[in-house]
């Protein structure tokens, strides 16, 4: 997505205030500069009257100047993505990118997933205890559902542990057409269908498992969601929070009538297994 | 031995909503730190304070590697959400469209304690007041000083 960036100078006094009102018209995040601040908000949700009108208001109290720029959408974390090291999860299997070489007959899963910002290369713990997880389970012939997937990596994952059908979704665009190309990369076009969504506009289906690395806060408001898309008997696999969410993350889930299963943690993070 | 520090990037952001945009993006990416990393972990970390401002001060290492530290939201934060006001007074210093009480200055100047150069509550209080009146919230109440 484009950003528009906001470069204001202004006195020191003024720059955390202008800072609280900026983030009440919409824009997400700041820099300090020496003689004031940036401010960055997503150009859509850009409105320049109302800019205006904000800082004609401060104009009467102290000296300010600005200007925007558009800065055009691009992958950011490409530098990183150039030369990042495979990943081995539980010796059992290789999530690598295209430029390593493939896995050796000692891995039963080779995943290949070119990022390009976006979150699932098995670097971060959480995906890495998914991806364990998916290990244990028998997933052959499993119909599988990936709520905000990301590089694709676990529902790629989940098509070559033998699931018949597996859908998956991102909220972000760029995130859903990363996971397209990771599906094709991995040959698995003919399982694993990708979209940009949000659960709200997800047909409604059984699924044996359903799968949500996201975060606690939307763990905890969706969590009912997710039990509705189970059939009796499947499970549900989340993670995205610490140790300390745990206690909250279990009773959403036993209110909406899951039974806890194994969990598995890595460096205070978490990866839980629920059953319907 | 100690992981030789390549420098530091400050911002500002909303809490649980870090994401690969700028400023996060080309802040971090220019540097060749993984940037999900940082978000994936900041928004775990920020949970408790979703769509709050907080400062974060991230030291990042010559082996791509990095850490970072919460700072508590900035006093102006804290008094729009005190004085529940969409946006400040329109001229501050004639028409006052909000107020906090005292007590409420006392809860904000607590807060902001370890991170303002104050070394007692009731300068820190005086701080916090002042950052008010400059946005046009009134401070109700008998002035416990």
């Amino acid at each position: 997505m484009n950003y528009i960036e906001l470069y204001l100078a202004v006195e020191p006094d003024f720059a955390d205030i202008l800072v609280a009102e900026l983030a009440q018209i919409g824009f997400e995040s700041f820099t300090e500069e020496p003689d004031g601040i940036r401010a960055y908000i997503p150009e859509p949700e850009f409105d320049d009257a109302l800019l205006a009108q904000l800082l004609t208001r401060y104009a009467e109290l102290t000296t300010l100047r600005y200007q925007t720029t558009r800065i055009e959408a691009q992958n950011w974390n490409e530098t990183w993505e150039q030369s990042y090291e495979a990943i081995n999860v539980a010796d059992r299997c290789l999530v690598r990118a295209s430029f390593h070489p493939p896995a050796g007959q000692e891995f039963e899963v080779d995943i290949v997933i070119n990022p390009k910002m976006s979150f699932g290369t098995g670097h971060h713990e959480t995906t890495a205890l998914m991806l364990e997880h998916q290990l244990d389970l028998d997933l052959a012939g499993k119909r599988v559902l990936d709520v905000g997937s990301g590089t694709g990596i676990l529902a790629i994952m989940a098509a070559k542990r033998g699931a018949s059908l597996v859908r998956a979704f991102d909220i972000e665009e760029w995130a859903a057409t990363n996971a397209l190309e990771n599906v094709a990369l991995n040959d698995c076009a003919q399982v694993v269908s990708i979209r940009q969504g949000t659960l709200e506009t997800e047909p409604p289906a059984e699924y044996d498992l359903v799968l949500a690395n996201i975060n606690r806060n939307i763990l905890l408001a969706d969590m009912a969601g997710y039990a509705r898309f189970l059939a009796p008997g499947g499970q549900l696999l989340v993670s995205g929070f610490y140790e300390t969410d745990l206690p909250d993350i279990t009773q959403a889930a036993i209110v909406a009538g899951l039974r806890p299963g194994l969990v598995k943690t890595k460096n205070g993070w978490v990866a839980a297994r629920f059953e319907k | 031995m100690a992981k030789e520090i390549g420098g530091y990037v400050k911002l500002q952001v909303k809490g649980g909503q870090a994401n690969p945009s700028p400023p996060i993006g080309p802040a971090l990416g220019s540097k060749g730190l993984n940037i999900m990393e940082f978000c994936k972990q900041f928004n775990a970390r920020t949970q408790d304070k979703a769509g709050t401002i907080l400062p974060v001060l991230i030291t990042y290492y010559k082996d791509k590697s990095f850490e970072f530290v919460i700072k508590t939201p900035p006093a102006p934060i804290l008094l729009l959400e005190a004085a529940k006001l969409k946006l400040g007074s329109a001229q501050p210093n004639l028409l006052k469209v909000g107020s906090v009480t005292w007590d409420q200055v006392r809860t904000i100047a607590e807060t902001k304690m370890p991170d303002l150069n104050c070394f007692t509550v009731e300068s820190a209080m005086k701080m916090v007041a002042g950052t008010a009146r400059s946005m046009g919230i009134t401070v109700t109440g008998a002035k416990p000083f």
